[in-house]
């Protein structure tokens, strides 16, 4: 193996690496779980923020409400069922996977594929070269083209 | 000219279908109202609560209005449509008093010095609370102030106002009501 | 005459100067008329001076505090300072529409000027086109849809601007920059229907605008990032992007036109994707029209939607009419516009470039969906449901991360195809950045893989461009005798696309890292603090000196001074609730030191409304943010290299203007 490949192989080992310990499994803290179901809820009084995100007055007591449900013991289904109960699924800031809504996320991977695809065709594919024009045709052609250009107008200086 | 494939009349195809159903759904967009978000709670039992009533006599509780036609408006004393709506409450609950509805206010993020001083200036005679911690509001669905709720003998709450409410609405709704309790 | 009464007849003389243009442009090129032409360019001229006429009007307006203007008595009041005063011109709906077509009648102008003469049969198309938008938006002024210059009673006094919009002087920057960006794309839209509408089978028109597409495109750029900005220090929340409908209205256009830039390169230099280009143009600019379409019809809930008129359906038939116009010439001259070859080889600089396309389209698509699939269920089911944060990151990171990737390997590709030798000697170096790159992220404690791997890819074409740089200064070093730094001037000067592109990549990767550690690393604590109290987040102290009431002309504050001190910071900061006579409710202000480091953002939750004795602060570490700002301003520097004329070459010049019908003999 030459050097440099030695080298290549190496770097990428090293990301390898790097990225298997940041995706080490790692106990969530209470917290940790708390902010991860706010963040899915929707904060009622504002333009979209989430419940973790905004400090409006009313975010604050659902985040109250969350923590409180989470050391009683509920699981995250059953404090989003609470919410949604109370304020319809427009408080889920994204639909889940299970529910008919869930097709939204599969779009964006059938788009790559699909553009994927297409390109694969393009680069296989070789469109039909134009035919030549013959001579004659070429210079009457390469007039109207300089005719065409200048559009044939004593344009003035305006 | 290389001859246009099979694969562009289909994608001539797409491509018109696509936009067709964007403009169409653009279209309807203009028939929902960005503003009107249905709550959940509406046609599910009311939820119970106790709040601290704001002249400071004590708890006020939705249990004591069982087996009644109840109104609950929710308000605050920085909250400047509550103040428009309240003569239209206050004339209400004047009309049914001597019935067996029962109005309950519940003050909403707001301190219950600034909700009495509210409640006094603007003569809001019917039993008001305030829900400190906000868990009221949320049982109930309250997105904003002011809401009020509209909770049948049964015990279920059958309908839900936004914003300023009018005595039209008010005076329809309890009547309503009040016709499917005796039956 | 009032200023009112001038604007007001200004814009209603220019409509059928803009009517009479566009007939007279068309008439022009179709009967090949010279006077025509000439009464087409004054008309455009004339109607940009009426337009300017108005819009300095309007100013005067507002200046004068002259109430009697509806637009003045409910964006402006006595008590506003000078400079928020003149701001409010496109505070509200009828002034923004009067700044787009301000813009419009500009670009519109100078296409006149230079571009019927540069190119008369195509240019004078595109006139004719872009007189046609002109008129557009002059009707909509000019009706009660958008009519800045509508009348009223006088109050004693106006409402105000809107409190969020008195709150930072990057107001003055945000919707400007962004309405240039949005309108100057109308030009190389413009050329390409008019390459449609004349049957031009070539890339004239592409050539033509390459400067235009570059200059909307990174004026879009910075405006979108001035916009975060504004978001970050204004709405105080502590972030820069909530995927709000309107920053996606604004990022789906930039996202196409950055393929369509990149695409561009593709058929100068193998003719290839004629179509693709097109369609890449008509989409950028259908969705400037579909953008400002959700901003100001009130369909979707936004922090936008501050008025809500009847401009909405108006907006929408113009969106209708562009589609289907323009997608009507397409299929029309499709035929004509079939490609000569293909693209060959899988890893070559074309082929990545058509990859990073289908990359970018999809990311548009996605938050096109993503913004519209609310008002799709509601429309077909009933159902109300929301589309937010969680949905846009989790898909919208993994195509981003695969644009950084295609990013570092695009143009360390050769165009036809690359061989074993050229993969190992480009990519060497950079694989080493990268694996350094993912070892100071899991280091630095950034260590989500998503952040790692950003890190990593950061690193890799940070590496590429430097490599490019170093190899290039080089070459002119030794094969012109030039200093190295002369040559290093010089890469830019002479070859300002490439190497201005290289910094603008530079820029993106400065933002990936930005947001990936701000993202990753953000400290946040939430503590009620009595005066004297302290609080800690992360490495800093926070001290609670004291909660006072202040007042402004024309707002009324409280203020909470809070120190902060630790890891080497000494700042004091103010969040606080503003109070507007006109509003029921406090708008928060945040109080933010910026740092090279880390951002400390302090947000004034609640407090003792009684007697102001204690205070909740929330306070959020926000590591790296400022390398965001700075990542768009090295963005808008590359854009400035890249669309800077080249100096003349000392060589004979390539002819860039082709004939439009290939006659290769």
């Amino acid at each position: 193996m030459t050097r440099s490949r030695a080298i290549i192989v190496i770097a990428l080992v090293a990301v390898a690496l790097a990225l298997a310990w940041s995706a080490r499994p790692r106990a969530e803290t209470q917290t940790e779980r708390v902010d991860r179901i706010t963040s899915e809820l929707r904060c009622v009084v504002c333009q979209g923020l989430s419940v973790k995100d905004s400090p409006s007055e009313s975010a604050r007591q659902m985040k109250e409400i969350v923590v409180q449900r989470v050391a009683e013991g509920r699981t995250d289904d059953q404090i989003r069922d609470e919410f949604r109960a109370n304020y319809g699924d427009w408080v889920v800031l994204a639909p889940s996977l299970a529910s008919w809504s869930g097709v939204v996320w599969l779009l964006p991977i059938l788009a790559v594929l699909a553009g994927l695809a297409f390109a694969w065709r393009w680069t296989r594919e070789r469109s039909v070269p134009l035919p030549e024009a013959p001579p004659a045709q070429l210079a009457a052609l390469r007039e109207r083209v300089a005719r065409e250009e200048s559009l044939d107008l004593p344009v003035d200086a305006s | 000219m290389a001859p246009a494939s099979g694969m562009s009349r289909a994608l001539r195809l797409g491509i018109v279908i696509a936009i067709g159903a964007l403009v169409v759904v653009l279209v309807l967009a203009f028939r929902r109202d960005p503003h009107d978000i249905r709550t959940g709670t509406v046609g599910k039992p009311a939820a119970a609560f106790t709040v601290q009533k704001l002249d400071g006599s004590g708890a006020l509780a939705l249990d004591e209005a069982r087996g009644k036609v109840t109104v609950v408006n929710f308000f605050a004393s920085w909250c400047i449509p509550c103040k428009e709506e309240n003569p239209a409450l206050v004339r209400t609950y004047e009309r049914y008093r001597s019935s067996d509805v029962v109005f309950l206010g519940v003050l909403y993020q707001d301190s219950r010095d600034s909700g009495l001083q509210y409640v006094r200036d603007n003569g809001v005679t019917w039993p008001t609370g305030s829900d400190d911690d906000g868990r009221v509001a949320f049982a109930y669905g309250v997105f904003g102030i002011p809401e009020t709720y509209f909770i049948g003998a049964d015990g279920v709450i059958a309908g839900r106002h936004i914003g300023p409410i009018d005595e039209t609405t008010l005076v329809n709704a309890i009547d309503t009501l009040r016709a499917q309790a005796k039956k | 005459m009032t200023f009112a009464d001038l604007g007001s007849a200004a814009l209603r003389a220019a409509l059928p100067l803009a009517i009479w243009g566009c007939g007279a442009a068309a008439y022009a090129v179709a009967k090949r008329d010279g006077r025509a032409l000439a009464s087409a360019r004054w008309s455009a001229l004339l109607a940009f001076v009426l337009v300017v006429l108005a819009a300095l009007a309007m100013e005067g307006a507002l200046v004068t505090h002259d109430f009697s203007v509806q637009y003045v008595a409910l964006n402006n009041a006595r008590e506003t300072p000078l400079f928020f005063t003149i701001i409010s011109l496109w505070a509200a709906l009828e002034g923004s529409i009067l700044l787009w077509t301000l813009v419009l009648a500009g670009a519109t102008a100078y296409v006149a000027w230079r571009g019927t003469r540069e190119l008369p049969r195509l240019g004078t198309t595109a006139l004719a086109v872009l007189l046609g938008m002109v008129t557009f938006f002059l009707l909509l002024i000019t009706t009660p849809a958008a009519d800045p210059f509508v009348r009223i009673d006088a109050p004693a006094n106006g409402n105000g601007p809107n409190p969020l919009l008195q709150n930072h002087p990057l107001m003055a920057l945000h919707p400007p920059l962004l309405y240039l960006g949005y309108v100057l794309f109308s030009v190389p839209f413009a050329y390409a229907i008019a390459s449609l509408i004349i049957g031009e089978a070539g890339d004239r028109w592409l050539v033509a605008t390459r400067r235009f597409a570059l200059v909307s495109w990174g004026l879009l750029g910075v405006g979108i990032v001035a916009g975060s900005w504004w978001s970050y220090a204004v709405l105080g929340w502590g972030g820069y992007w909530a995927w709000d409908p309107v920053e996606n209205a604004a990022i789906m256009p930039w996202l196409t036109a950055t393929a369509y830039l990149h695409s561009v390169m593709v058929e100068e230099k193998r003719r290839l994707l004629r179509t693709w280009n097109l369609s890449l143009v008509i989409t950028t600019f259908a969705l400037t029209i579909l953008g400002t379409f959700l901003t100001r019809s009130g369909v979707v809930n936004s922090v936008h939607a501050f008025t809500q008129s009847a401009i909405g359906p108006l907006l929408l038939g113009y969106f209708v009419t562009i589609v289907v116009l323009s997608v009507g010439l397409m299929l029309w001259r499709m035929p004509r516009l079939a490609d000569q070859g293909g693209l060959g080889a899988p890893l070559s600089r074309e082929a990545v470039f058509l990859f990073q396309n289908v990359v970018f389209v999809a990311a548009t698509l996605t938050v096109l969906l993503g913004t519209l699939y609310p008002l799709i269920a509601e429309a077909i089911s009933g159902a109300q449901l929301s589309i937010g944060r969680p949905y846009f990151d989790r898909v919208e990171v993994p195509l981003a991360l695969a644009l950084l990737f295609l990013m570092g390997i695009g143009p360390q590709l050769p165009w036809h195809g690359a061989s074993r030798t050229t993969l190992e000697r480009q990519f060497t170096a950079p694989l080493v950045a990268a694996a350094v790159g993912a070892v100071i992220a899991v280091i630095a404690g950034i260590d989500t893989p998503f952040a790692v791997l950003t890190y990593a890819l950061a690193f890799f074409v940070a590496a590429t461009v430097v490599q490019e740089f170093v190899r290039g200064t080089q070459a002119r070093h030794v094969l012109h005798g030039e200093s190295r730094g002369e040559a290093f001037a010089n890469l830019l000067r002479r070859n300002g696309r490439r190497y201005g592109g290289y910094i603008v990549h530079l820029g993106i990767v400065v933002i990936a890292v930005a947001v990936a550690t701000s993202q990753a690393g953000t400290v946040q604590q939430e503590k009620t603090l009595f005066a004297g109290d302290t609080m800690t987040a992360g490495p800093y102290t926070l001290t609670l000196a004291n909660l006072r009431a202040a007042s402004e002309p024309q707002r009324d504050l409280l203020v909470a001074d809070v120190d902060v001190t630790g890891s080497g910071a000494n700042e004091h900061l103010h969040p606080a609730l503003v109070f507007y006579p006109n509003s029921t409710q406090a708008v928060g202000s945040p109080g933010i030191a910026a740092g090279p480091r880390d951002d400390i953002y302090t947000i004034l939750v609640a407090y003792d409304t009684r007697a102001n004795t204690w205070a909740t602060i929330r306070v959020l570490v926000i590591p790296l943010v400022s390398w965001l700002w700075l990542g768009g301003l090295i963005v808008g520097l590359g854009a400035v290299i890249a669309a800077l004329p080249q100096p003349k070459r000392r060589t004979a010049p390539v002819r860039v203007v082709e004939a439009p019908v290939p006659v290769e003999g």
